[in-house]
């Protein structure tokens, strides 16, 4: 009895030893990465170009998006004291524009555009081509594209923007901006994603050269991460979102929007070395800046900040983008006063010190904040000049600089671009434009 | 009283005893040492002894958590031979060269662990000569941010460990601002009028140091040269 006890446990002995040695054996099939068509593709690479981020959430009265006067309107109504714009755009040059209840000193009537027509996005590519700014960032709210009209008005948006971006040989982008999401919607992303690649075909560079590429892979920017501002979704919840849209077989470059104190996590910045962590699965970053210092604080914020995130960057194989902008201003948005020109523009003395800044500390690509921003007044657009703006009721509007041209600021990340192509004679001095 | 006159030895050798106990916790086992180097050009980055870089360390599997800090010497290398094998948390801090991040660090045995840095100033091209009755230094500045640069500074002392905390004469300039990478800087101490200071015939050494206007930053130097007056 007992050797049969032996032997029933002998032959079961020698059988896990078997399928043992078939597990260390089993070595798995390595995955290969896909690798992409890169002909005709015009960007291959984020290294050298200078783009700007690009809202087009706003709409017009008529303009066929349905959602009204969509991020010009405050509490309903777009009329003087009703406004969330701080700078009125410059419509002078578009095709389709739309009238407004706002009226210039002279009586006239002041009119704005939306991006939802073909022409007035068109006509940005067209300003991006003649000023020399690489490309843009087309921001898809994850809480306006949940919903039907907001999906509706962005896709036509991306639309617009990926045939203007063709034909004027400009880059392009997608970048997913998080703001209010929750845990709950990775999935619609990841989703909202695939529709978008079968919708638009971003990953074939026949019908899409001009989408940006990075590391042979296109690049999808994702921002809002690490934040410590109270956010409904996690570090986690971003990497698993981030590996699989990447996937086993690394279909896509990621970009991520971190906050502005991300390496030493801090301040702006959730204390979690997951960030960290989830940081080296992508390929480039870009922290957030706005607001994070003005002219005379800058160069103590970011002087050491800069080469300090770009070193990091370099140890971790990571690229890094960072971000300058022109000023701020949100009295409007924020019902107020003291909050116009909140970050003085100081007829680009500021954008160009960020952009000198960035460029002396080594960096070698930028993000730029942004092109058509007019709620918070981060606009490089053509906008109208103080002494020209619409009425505003007992407020106002801020306008760029009278002396200058309303293409200034266009003109002056276009001189930044050309720095960073590699053109000479730039420096810490601001570039004068010769007239 | 015979009683207290035993107890009190007895008493005594308990206390013995116990502090016998408490000192046999057991010795530091383990060294750590290195240097700051320039992550560029891979040469050792100059230092003050005293108010110059700090390393702080963190040794794990404490709850408190302490920071203990180790010094560094002039030629920018460190050493700390009483320290328990462990792993720590190693940041160099407030120094001259752009802040790096904490990192974990096995120390066991003699561990030697480089900080490779980026210097906030380079002093270069450094020639300090006594002419006639001064000692004249003219240097160039390579820096590699930013930031201006605060103040330039010539420094003697008779110990090698000569800089601007460590002086008895010096010779500065306050001139906040962005350095141009060709131009000659000059600075020079007048040997007579620091006689009591700098005597003809002794040996002292000189040093040239440079700070960026950035916060917490220190002084970044070139080597110290000796000079007989």
């Amino acid at each position: 009895m007992k050797i049969l006890k032996f032997i029933c446990l002998f032959s079961v002995l020698s059988i896990s030893c078997k399928v043992n040695e078939e597990k260390i054996t089993d070595t798995p099939i390595p995955i290969e990465e896909v690798k992409y068509d890169q002909t005709g593709v015009l960007f291959p690479n984020y290294k050298g170009l200078v783009m700007a981020g690009y809202q087009g959430w706003f709409t017009a009265e008529g303009d066929g998006a349905g959602r009204g006067w969509h991020h010009y309107q405050k509490a309903g109504k777009f009329e003087p004291g009703f406004a969330s714009i701080d700078f009125w755009p410059d419509v002078t040059e578009y095709s389709k524009t739309y009238p407004t209840a706002f009226k210039y000193q002279n009586g006239e009537n002041a009119k704005v555009y939306s991006p939802y027509d073909e022409e007035s996005v068109d006509l940005h590519f067209k300003w991006m081509k003649e000023h020399n700014i690489d490309g843009v960032y087309m921001q898809r709210f994850v809480s306006e594209v949940k919903g039907e009209s907001g999906k509706k008005h962005f896709n036509k948006v991306l639309e617009n923007a990926l045939k203007a971006s063709k034909k004027y040989g400009r880059a392009i982008s997608i970048m997913y901006d998080l703001s209010g999401s929750t845990s709950a919607d990775m999935a619609f992303i990841m989703k909202d994603w695939e529709e978008l690649q079968t919708l638009f075909k971003i990953y074939d560079n026949k019908k899409n050269p001009t989408y940006l590429r990075h590391h042979g892979r296109p690049l999808l920017a994702i921002w809002g991460v690490g934040f410590n501002d109270g956010r409904k979704y996690t570090i986690a919840d971003i990497r698993k979102l981030v590996d699989s849209i990447k996937g086993p077989t690394k279909k896509t470059s990621i970009l991520l929007g971190v906050p502005y104190y991300w390496r030493t996590l801090t301040k702006d910045t959730e204390n979690s070395t997951d960030l960290h962590t989830l940081i080296k699965t992508a390929d480039v970053i870009m922290p957030w800046a706005v607001g994070r210092y003005d002219a005379s604080t800058y160069t103590d914020v970011a002087g050491t900040t800069l080469p300090g995130d770009i070193a990091w960057c370099k140890t971790n194989k990571i690229d890094y983008a960072p971000l300058v902008f022109p000023g701020f201003s949100w009295g409007n948005l924020k019902n107020d006063k003291s909050l116009y020109n909140q970050i003085p523009r100081a007829k680009g003395d500021f954008l160009w010190q960020q952009i000198a800044g960035a460029k002396l500390s080594g960096a070698e690509a930028l993000y730029v904040a942004m092109f058509d921003e007019v709620d918070e007044g981060t606009a490089i657009f053509k906008t109208k000049k103080e002494g020209q703006t619409p009425l505003n009721g007992d407020g106002k509007f801020v306008g760029i600089e009278p002396d200058l041209d309303s293409d200034f600021y266009l003109w002056l990340t276009g001189e930044g671009a050309k720095w960073f192509h590699g053109a000479s004679g730039y420096s810490m001095q601001k570039p004068v434009r010769s007239k | 009283m015979k009683k207290i006159k035993l107890y009190i030895p007895v008493f005594l050798l308990v206390l013995t005893v116990i502090a016998c106990k408490i000192d046999n916790y057991p010795a530091t086992d383990a060294q750590l040492y290195g240097t700051f180097l320039d992550a560029e050009t891979n040469e050792p980055v100059e230092q003050d002894i005293i108010r110059g870089s700090t390393i702080e360390f963190i040794e794990h599997g404490y709850a408190s958590q302490t920071k203990q800090v180790m010094i560094v010497k002039n030629d920018g290398t460190y050493r700390n031979n009483l320290i328990f094998a462990n792993t720590y948390t190693i940041t160099p801090v407030r120094g001259n060269f752009v802040p790096t991040e904490p990192q974990e660090v096995t120390v066991k045995g003699e561990t030697q662990l480089d900080f490779k840095v980026q210097p906030y100033i380079r002093v270069k091209d450094v020639k300090i000569e006594k002419v006639g009755t001064k000692v004249v230094a003219t240097f160039k500045l390579q820096q590699t941010v930013i930031n201006k640069v605060k103040k330039i500074g010539l420094y003697a002392h008779p110990e090698p460990a000569v800089g601007e905390p460590i002086r008895t004469v010096l010779a500065d300039q306050e001139i906040n601002t962005v350095s141009d990478p060709n131009k000659i800087y000059r600075l020079e101490i007048d040997v007579p009028s620091n006689s009591s200071n700098l005597k003809t015939g002794n040996q002292y050494f000189f040093r040239v140091g440079a700070l960026i206007d950035a916060p917490e930053s220190k002084f970044n130097y070139a080597k110290a040269v000796r000079l007989t007056l």
